[in-house]
């Protein structure tokens, strides 16, 4: 809602300049997203009268004037409108004075002879794009006065959020109601006197309302001896500075008594209404009407149509129609005021995809009794401007009136709930102020009755809040409340999780955070699983490739790594948190197990003088993921696996209890293809809620042991297929009870073994609790292990 | 032999005074005081020596060991201090090359802000809770006091699963979670993932909030205040000036947004306020009793506050980051430098 300043004080005495009362109004709620000042680049600019006006001795097209702007001698002024006469008074600039644009102005020679000022069209003064001429002012305007509050260039405008609940704002008059009860000043509506004559308009018309559950009250007056026309000055200049072209005399009136009442109006030709009268009903099945916006509208029957005897001649509340648009042969007019149930409209607006001034207003709540109001004030109106005869009376179907609302208000509940101590005498002014009628009150009580504008209140609440908006927020103190400790907690993932992303954080990798919108051309790309498909998908997606939630974190996270790469970043090691989506049969809502995703691409470690970079590969992203499962303290199982999005040899399986919890690997040809990925990229994404549910059993200690160890290492050559860890517990079991730890510590394939071999190197520890090993001890257990892995492997010894 | 001993002596000052090395003074240690060496062959004339001389001379050989030996000490330290110089020339280094350091990680600057916001909260006894992205519409709206008609869904441009399931459009469906599970006192602080259908520079379909809700008898609009201000204090700054405007959210009332005096032109007003001078930061407000009233709690006994806040935004302002964009491209020439 744009609000004028100027206008504004037609209802209310201002007394502080535009800045404080942009102040005032944004404490009140009245949330201002804009000011603008539309005069503000000008200076200088004055009343001038011309005095003579003579031809151009050298230039057909321009005139030379002599202009008096009360400064001095008159001005010689070169200039090239047509459209003044002598006489007239016109904005005239003078030498440093500034236009729009910050245009200044200085002195010039044209064809010869030299300009000392320049006389104003609308759009060197910021007013539109009108260049047809200058601007012909009142003659009553004295020269040499300052122009622009003359033209309203001294306006302020007032761009403000109306809120949902408070469609009463979206008028001049709500808003200054709000300032009249907070400067405690009268609010002046202005008083509308009609003069009727003729016919009585129940004898033009009738209004017949066949759905008054969808149309609580409909009013409509007859005025005859229109004369459509331009609107007078006044009227244009209000309009547009609310936002709105003006149109013709009776358009622009119902739409100025919209802004200043907030109350839509609607103006038929009465003479193409068939048989001239007013059906208010729902729509028919395939009923089709134009609207004035020149579209065709497929009506649907839950919605309101406002009729003649045959079709639908408006959208009621939304939008007219075409077939009885008020026209420049328009004589006699039907004016409609009405109160249309908010919800109806609001659904009618959506399913049309049409939204009005109108349709806003009567959405957010109307008032009922302003529609009465606001129909005279149009008539009024008409007839000054449009010459109209007003038909005495108003047909009004309004079959069951309203009454208004009473709400109790406890004095120390108010109070209480803001943590204030408001005099009782103050709560119930700052109410009256607002229009809030005082039934009856005691030392503890207030019943107050709610005006018909405001909806929004209905319970003692809704009058705290207006007790507070007027004391002032910024009145009402601050205080620090004692949170009491409960033993329940809600969320110890969140405390896991976030402990989580520092360990890895901490590990040297960055973590990302991706949009959780996905789609199945995504898990075609990355090769996953058909189960993968089996995704949440949105009825009104931003668009096909975010058309579902995400299944699984590796294709945000391999999108991250080529816009990376294409970027040039060549080394990356990206981790992210967060939830995969997963329909459940049966239930609403899906499952949002958080998943851990990572992404190792480039080199391992940071370019340094002091040693070379090593590209990352498979053991990189295993370790990680060995110290994640460290970090949960559980053991979980890696086993070779195969995957379509991995490559072949190069992936494994991380089993809890059984169960698969996530997948690692090389990602393989195919799906690196589709990525366009030109160098190795490793990747695993791990179902992190199963390891943050496992109950973490505090660790036990463990006795430092009090004997030395003794230490063993042996190299021993196997086939390749011989896996480390099969090694690994070979030597365990043989090792016995003294073997504490043994573990790899080299392995060789290469010229100096045999062809389908490899060299293991073992490092073991033996070690007692009891007592000091000796040679022969350890050489016995040493051999067995030595054994054991001779015989099970057919190894060598190196 | 007297004399033999002075001889002795003297040259053996000498020649520890002349070595140039540890090794060089080992040789004169070895040449006098070993065990072949010039003192202990003294010693074995002093046996020869008639019995009645033996005492004189024996304090005199004495006298030449104890001025070697001291000779040799001195010098010896004196030569090892050389050394270690000399080591320490040696292994001199370029101290300006850069140090050897662990590889660095970046968590993510929405990430780093949620945990100092929400850690604010947990230290005034707040408890972290969670809910759902994918969410009923009973909670995300009809619960929280938003009926299907209400023209608040309007400025909540809402992603649908299918009727009756959304994307949450805020973290405040937690709210009625929480309160169905419990009973007063409440004290949570919720931060999650929500979701509206808008895209620019300003607006991403995917955000984060912050939720705050308490709940317990006597909570009043000032503790609302109160505790927002300490946030507002703790996190942007003790300086930073706090206003609150009514504003109108259909499950608080009264309601507020919350302003702080602009942090990049501290009140002045530039182009980031909108030269207002305040940069709006939250909502909130005093719970509805209609709230209250899906959460079965009485609004006679408990009262509450809830407040909401965009994380992005606000890491936006800390930052100076330009536009939301930057915070879910993921480019790492971003998420590098915080």
């Amino acid at each position: 809602m744009r609000i004028s300043l100027n206008w504004l004080k037609d209802y209310v005495e201002i007394g502080v300049d535009a800045d404080t009362l942009a102040h005032q109004m944004t404490m009140l709620g009245l949330e201002i997203e804009a000011i603008e000042r539309p005069g503000a680049e000008l200076s200088g600019i004055y009343v001038g009268k011309i005095l003579a006006i003579e031809p151009h001795p050298d230039a057909d097209k321009l005139v030379v004037c002599k202009t008096d702007v009360g400064r001095g001698e008159p001005l010689q002024i070169i200039c090239g409108a047509k459209n003044m006469s002598v006489g007239d008074k016109v904005p005239t600039a003078v030498v440093g004075s500034k236009l729009a644009g910050g245009f200044e102005i200085a002195r010039r020679k044209m064809r010869g002879l030299e300009s000392f000022g320049m006389m104003c069209a609308a759009d060197e003064l910021g007013m539109g794009d009108d260049h047809s001429g200058l601007i012909i002012m009142d003659p009553n305007s004295p020269i040499g006065a300052d122009a622009k509050p003359l033209l309203g260039l001294d306006d302020v405008i007032f761009e403000i959020e109306v809120l949902p609940n408070r469609g009463d704002w979206a008028s001049m008059i709500g808003v200054a109601r709000e300032l009249a009860a907070l400067y405690g000043k009268p609010l002046h509506i202005p008083e509308v006197r009609l003069d009727e004559t003729g016919k009585a308009s129940a004898e033009y018309s009738s209004v017949t309302n066949d759905a008054p559950e969808l149309c609580p009250r409909y009013i409509g007056r007859v005025l005859t001896g229109v004369k459509i026309g331009p609107s007078p000055d006044w009227l244009c200049k209000r309009l547009r500075a609310a936002g709105q072209r003006p149109i013709n005399n009776v358009v622009d009136v119902t739409n100025y008594v919209l802004l200043e009442t907030g109350h839509p109006l609607h103006a038929f030709d009465y003479d193409k209404l068939v048989e001239n009268r007013i059906v208010v009903r729902r729509a028919r099945a395939g009923e089709i009407m134009h609207t004035l916006d020149g579209q065709e509208r497929a009506l649907k029957e839950e919605m309101l149509v406002i009729a003649d005897a045959g079709r639908a001649q408006a959208v009621a509340g939304v939008m007219g129609g075409a077939d009885s648009e008020v026209g420049g042969s328009t004589a006699r007019i039907f004016l409609e005021s009405a109160y249309f149930n908010p919800i109806s409209i609001r659904r009618t607006s959506r399913a049309l995809g049409l939204i009005t001034e109108s349709s806003q207003r009567f959405q957010r709540g109307a008032d009922p009794e302003m529609a009465l109001y606001a129909i005279n004030r149009a008539a009024q109106l008409m007839q000054e401007l449009a010459g109209a005869t007003i038909a005495p009376g108003v047909l009004d179907a309004y079959p069951t009136p309203v009454p208004p609302r009473e709400v109790k208000l406890r004095y120390t509940r108010c109070d209480k709930l803001l943590g204030t101590e408001i005099p009782s005498d103050d709560q119930r002014r700052h109410l009256t102020a607002l229009g809030f009628v005082v039934a009856h009150h005691d030392a503890a009580t207030c019943t107050l009755q709610v005006p018909a504008w405001r909806h929004d209140v209905t319970q003692e609440v809704d009058l705290i809040e207006e007790i507070a908006r007027f004391h002032g927020y910024e009145r009402i103190p601050a205080t620090v409340p004692t949170v009491r400790p409960v033993e329940h907690r809600f969320a110890p993932e969140d405390t896991i999780i976030r402990a989580l992303r520092h360990h890895l954080v901490a590990a040297g990798l960055t973590e990302v955070y991706n949009w959780t919108f996905s789609s199945e051309q995504a898990v075609r790309k990355t090769r996953l699983d058909e189960r993968y498909l089996d995704m949440v998908r949105l009825a009104n997606p931003l668009s096909e490739n975010q058309a579902t939630m995400r299944s699984s974190l590796l294709p945000g996270l391999l999108e991250i790594a080529v816009h990376n790469l294409n970027h040039g970043v060549r080394d990356q090691a990206l981790f992210e948190i967060g939830p995969v989506y997963r329909p459940v049969a049966g239930r609403d809502l899906p499952d949002e197990p958080p998943h851990l995703g990572i992404v190792l691409t480039g080199n391992a470690n940071d370019m340094h003088w002091s040693r070379p970079q090593t590209p990352a590969d498979f053991f990189d992203l295993k370790g990680i993921v060995e110290t994640v499962l460290d970090f949960f303290g559980v053991a979980a199982n890696l086993t070779p696996a195969e995957y379509p999005t991995f490559q072949r040899g190069q992936s494994v399986s991380v089993t809890l209890d059984s169960a698969e919890i996530g997948r690692m690997g090389k990602i393989g040809s195919e799906t690196s293809k589709s990525y366009d990925f030109a160098q190795p990229v490793y990747a695993a994404e791990i179902d992190i809620s199963k390891l943050i549910r496992k109950p973490q059993p505090h660790r036990q200690f463990d006795a430092i042991p009090a004997f030395p160890p003794s230490l063993r290492d042996v190299a021993v050559v196997v086939d390749r297929a011989v896996s480390a860890q099969a090694l690994l517990e070979t030597a365990t079991r043989a090792g016995g009870k003294l073997l504490c730890r043994a573990q790899v510590f080299d392995v060789y394939q290469g010229p100096q073994v045999p062809a389908g071999k490899k060299s293991v190197a073992l490092g073991l520890t033996f070690q007692s609790q009891e007592r000091t090993l000796t040679d022969t001890d350890t050489q016995k257990q040493f051999d067995k292990i030595v054994n054991a892995i001779k015989t099970t492997y057919q190894a060598e010894l190196r | 032999m007297q004399a033999e001993c002075g001889e002795i002596q003297a040259a053996g000052l000498n020649e520890i005074a002349l070595a140039a090395d540890l090794k060089a003074l080992e040789e004169a240690r070895v040449k006098y005081l070993g065990r072949k060496g010039r003192v202990a062959e003294l010693m074995r004339l002093l046996g020869q020596a008639a019995p009645e001389e033996r005492p004189t001379l024996g304090k005199a050989i004495n006298d030449v060991k104890q001025a070697i030996t001291q000779a040799l000490d001195a010098r010896q330290q004196v030569l090892e201090a050389a050394a270690q110089a000399s080591r320490e020339v040696e292994e001199m280094i370029d101290l300006t090359l850069p140090g050897r350091r662990p590889r660095k990680g970046h968590m993510h600057v929405v990430n780093q802000v949620n945990d100092e916001i929400v850690g604010i909260f947990t230290e005034l006894g707040f408890q972290v809770a969670t809910g759902p992205d994918v969410e009923t519409e009973y909670y995300n709206f009809d619960s929280l006091n938003t009926p299907a008609d209400h023209p608040a869904r309007d400025s909540h441009d809402t992603f649908f699963v299918k009727p009756g399931v959304v994307l949450r459009t805020h973290t405040s469906p937690v709210q009625m979670r929480v309160m169905e599970r419990t009973q007063p006192p409440v004290a949570i602080i919720v931060p999650g993932r929500t979701y509206r259908v808008d895209n620019d520079a300003s607006h991403s379909p995917m955000f984060n909030q912050v939720e705050g809700l308490l709940v317990d008898e006597g909570v009043t609009f000032s503790d609302l205040k109160g505790t927002l201000m300490l946030f507002v204090h703790r996190f942007f700054g003790k300086d930073t000036k706090v206003r609150f405007r009514p504003h109108f959210f259909p499950f608080t009332e009264p309601s507020a947004e919350m302003d702080i005096s602009c942090a990049v032109c501290g009140g002045a007003g530039c182009r980031v306020c909108k030269r207002s001078g305040w940069l709006e930061v939250l909502g909130c407000g005093m719970v509805h009793p209609n709230v209250f009233g899906y959460a079965k709690y009485d609004y006679e006994k408990y009262t509450g506050y809830a407040f909401g806040m965009g994380v992005d935004r606000i890491a936006m302002l800390r930052h100076a980051i330009s536009s939301i964009s930057y915070l879910y491209e993921n480019d790492l020439r971003f998420l590098e430098q915080f």
